[in-house]
């Protein structure tokens, strides 16, 4: 392996303007990294017992290997959502003499560094240790941890993979939902039954040990598809864009809604004809059926209140939190030029604001089905809709502030992975733990009905008051322009 | 129109432009030139409140561009493509410029079919977005969306670089013309000493953040400035 490669990344990492300031970032990232760790070294210690609790008429080393199918098909998924992806910035890599495997090549054995191929083992070792090894020869357990070796990294190159051609085609990743839900059924309601079969090919295993060489077919065949689409990709021509016609949608029409609207058709444009914003958008939709997930009643056990504030804030507030932590971002690569013009930062912030607010309300009307599973989320939304844009915006034009790193939506999708690792979903977390732990403070005096009621007075207050809090942020920014130009140049 | 005043820009106590006094008066094609570091875009960059100066302070038009935002009324501006809104058409971005502008749909049009030729049939009625242009015709959106509604400074950053001959001969007409019909004064660098000779109604070296030359255009300007810039030939021994 070529160590220069390795060398060019670790500058490319430290000296990016953004490393270093982004600590808070890294140490949040660090407690989830250490809080995952930990829950699955007390769930690794657990599973022996839980299983022959549960399951006493089984032999549970065989009950732990039918249920590994789903615990790889949720890895698969999480994995598109959390893992990131390996770059390097190959361009200037083509003219030296370096061949294009060798790239591709690094880039699958870097990937390998990864939480996410640590974290297995907290919870497959103990496993091992207390539950397979004590009813197994010395051969056998190797054999077994062997395979379930093999298969944690066949699925990690799968994600890989998966995660690059979704990066070019963004329905792939519901076309994968609708696949594993397809699968499941198909177990769930025991046409075939996958996961016992895996269970059963890991029973033999500990029966025949030598088997578990046939598992190294997977994590193979996986990388040789990266190495091909990766050598495929590595092309000038499509680092740059595909000149194509484009569909050039007409917003003309809001054009009527005066200066505002003139950003708002900026906003629309910017949404649609970009990937990463385009996926916000999508996610929103997704996000919608949410409620299916966590909404479910068990008879006699009803929902604890803080899922409702969740539901709340994901499904309502979805957009304006996942579009609005970048905001103004988004508009980073010409920054510069917006604030050469002749334009109100007051009715930049405003156009935000309002588009905002109608994909909310439209997301607080479209989510009123769920009425039929709990009649109380007609308010409780409410409540929710309020507190997200009285509170939650103000909230993120004030992070906005602070933002440091330039959003970089003129590369084509193909090879621009920027923004899709586990970091962007820790800036909401205050967007949902304050309402929570809000709705918790209120509830003492006021009770459970009185504390929507307060969130949602607290929401309508911010909601009366917007025109004020515009002001305020349109001057806060305008005393901040300095430094978002330098800090979107930086970056 | 434009005075500047004890300007210094730093960086790390590394002073990058030093221009004690300096007025460009209305109606100038005033022309930059200087290697690379020299201050250039510096020198724009502060004239346009895009950085704070460390000392010092740009009065546009009498007024202090770090106090008001008024300049931006009567200031139009190209410096790199980092102006250009990627995900738009040609058409889409000249719309929403002339927004900001306080242009008419109509008037728009009027406008943008003066610059037919320069366009060379490659800009409008494309369905295609700027940043899938060509890097000249990119710089050819740009420039031209700095001259909607008629402002009285126009500030344009190696508009030269990137674009073709043709294309070269004809930005130097269309800045003069420009300039003649509207009384524009046009604040502009390159490296490319012919065009900006022949542009320029003034010319200013910088070199290290300091103005070693500031000279009104005449007939050997050209020769000045190319042996300011030649290097020194050793002479012949033998």
């Amino acid at each position: 392996m070529n160590p220069t490669l390795f060398t060019l990344a670790w500058r490319e990492t430290i000296r990016s303007a953004y490393w270093g300031k982004s600590l808070a970032t890294n140490i949040g990232l660090g407690f989830l990294a250490l809080y995952f760790s930990a829950s699955f070294l007390v769930l690794g210690f657990a599973i022996p017992e839980i299983l022959t609790k549960d399951f006493p008429d089984t032999d549970p080393v065989s009950k732990f290997n039918s249920i590994l199918l789903a615990y790889l098909g949720i890895d698969l998924i999480v994995r598109q959502l959390m893992q990131k992806l390996p770059t390097v910035s190959f361009k200037p890599l083509l003219l030296q003499n370096i061949r294009r495997r060798t790239i591709a090549d690094y880039l699958m054995i870097r990937s390998v560094f990864n939480f996410f191929n640590v974290l297995p083992f907290f919870l497959l070792i103990p496993v091992t240790i207390k539950l397979v090894a004590e009813t197994h020869s010395g051969t056998a357990t190797a054999a077994w941890f062997l395979s379930l070796l093999i298969l944690i990294f066949s699925n990690h190159f799968l994600a890989i993979y998966l995660k690059w051609r979704f990066n070019e085609a963004e329905y792939g990743f519901f076309i994968l939902l609708a696949a594993l839900a397809g699968l499941f059924a198909v177990n769930h309601f025991g046409i075939i039954d996958l996961s016992g079969g895996l269970g059963k090919l890991l029973d033999w295993v500990l029966v025949n040990p030598a088997l578990s060489i046939g598992f190294l077919l997977l994590p193979v065949l996986f990388y040789l598809l990266n190495v091909q689409f990766l050598l495929s990709r590595m092309f000038v021509n499509l680092v740059s864009g595909k000149q194509k016609a484009e569909q050039v949608r007409d917003y003309s029409w809001l054009d009527k809604l005066g200066e505002t609207g003139r950003f708002i058709a900026l906003e629309l444009r910017l949404i649609w004809r970009n990937k990463r914003p385009r996926s916000v958008a999508m996610m929103t939709v997704l996000m919608l059926a949410y409620g299916l997930l966590i909404y479910r009643t068990e008879p006699g056990k009803p929902a604890p209140e803080f899922i409702f504030i969740l539901g709340g804030i994901i499904i309502v507030g979805m957009f304006s939190i996942s579009y609005g932590q970048f905001f103004p971002a988004w508009h980073s690569n010409y920054f510069s030029m917006l604030m050469c013009q002749r334009l109100k930062m007051k009715q930049f912030l405003q156009s935000f604001y309002m588009l905002v607010t109608v994909v909310s309300v439209a997301c607080y009307f479209l989510s009123l089905p769920y009425a039929f599973i709990h009649t109380k989320i007609i308010y409780t939304h409410l409540s929710m809709l309020f507190y997200n844009l009285g509170v939650n915006i103000p909230l993120l034009f004030f992070i906005g502030l602070y933002s440091k790193k330039r959003l970089d939506l003129n590369q084509s999708s193909v090879m621009n992975y920027q923004g899709v690792g586990a970091a962007q979903w820790l800036v909401g977390l205050p967007m949902f733990l304050i309402p929570i732990g809000l709705f918790y403070l209120f509830k003492l005096p006021f009770g459970i009905v009185g504390a929507y009621a307060a969130l949602g007075v607290l929401g309508l207050t911010g909601i009366l008051l917007h025109p004020v809090i515009i002001r305020f942020f349109a001057r806060k920014y305008l005393k901040q322009k300095h430094q978002l130009i330098k800090n979107y140049k930086n970056s | 129109m434009i005075q500047i005043q004890h300007l210094i820009k730093a960086y790390n106590k590394e002073i990058v432009l030093n221009i004690p006094e300096l007025t460009i008066r209305q109606g100038e094609i005033f022309g930059l030139v200087g290697n690379n570091g020299a201050g250039k875009t510096t020198l724009f960059n502060l004239i346009l409140d895009l950085i704070t100066a460390s000392k010092g302070e740009v009065i546009s038009k009498g007024i202090r561009v770090r106090e008001s935002e008024d300049w931006k009324d009567f200031t139009g501006a190209f410096i790199d493509e980092t102006f250009l809104i990627g995900y738009l058409t040609a058409e889409e971005y000249f719309g929403f410029i002339a927004g900001l502008r306080r242009l008419t749909k109509a008037e728009t049009t009027a406008f943008l079919e003066k610059y037919t030729d320069f366009f060379n049939g490659e800009i409008l009625g494309k369905k295609k977005f700027i940043r899938d242009f060509s890097k000249g015709n990119q710089k050819k959106v740009g420039i031209v969306a700095a001259l909607m509604g008629k402002p009285e400074i126009v500030v344009l950053d190696e508009p030269f670089a990137n674009l073709d001959p043709s294309s070269q001969y004809k930005l130097r007409k269309l800045i003069k013309d420009f300039a003649a019909e509207n009384g524009t004064t046009f604040l502009i660098s390159d490296h490319t000493l012919d065009n900006i000779a022949d542009v320029s109604t003034r010319l200013i070296i910088l070199e290290k953040g300091h103005i070693v030359r500031d000279v009104p255009k005449t007939e050997t300007t050209l020769q000045e400035i190319e042996a300011f810039f030649k290097p020194v030939v050793e002479a012949d021994v033998f």
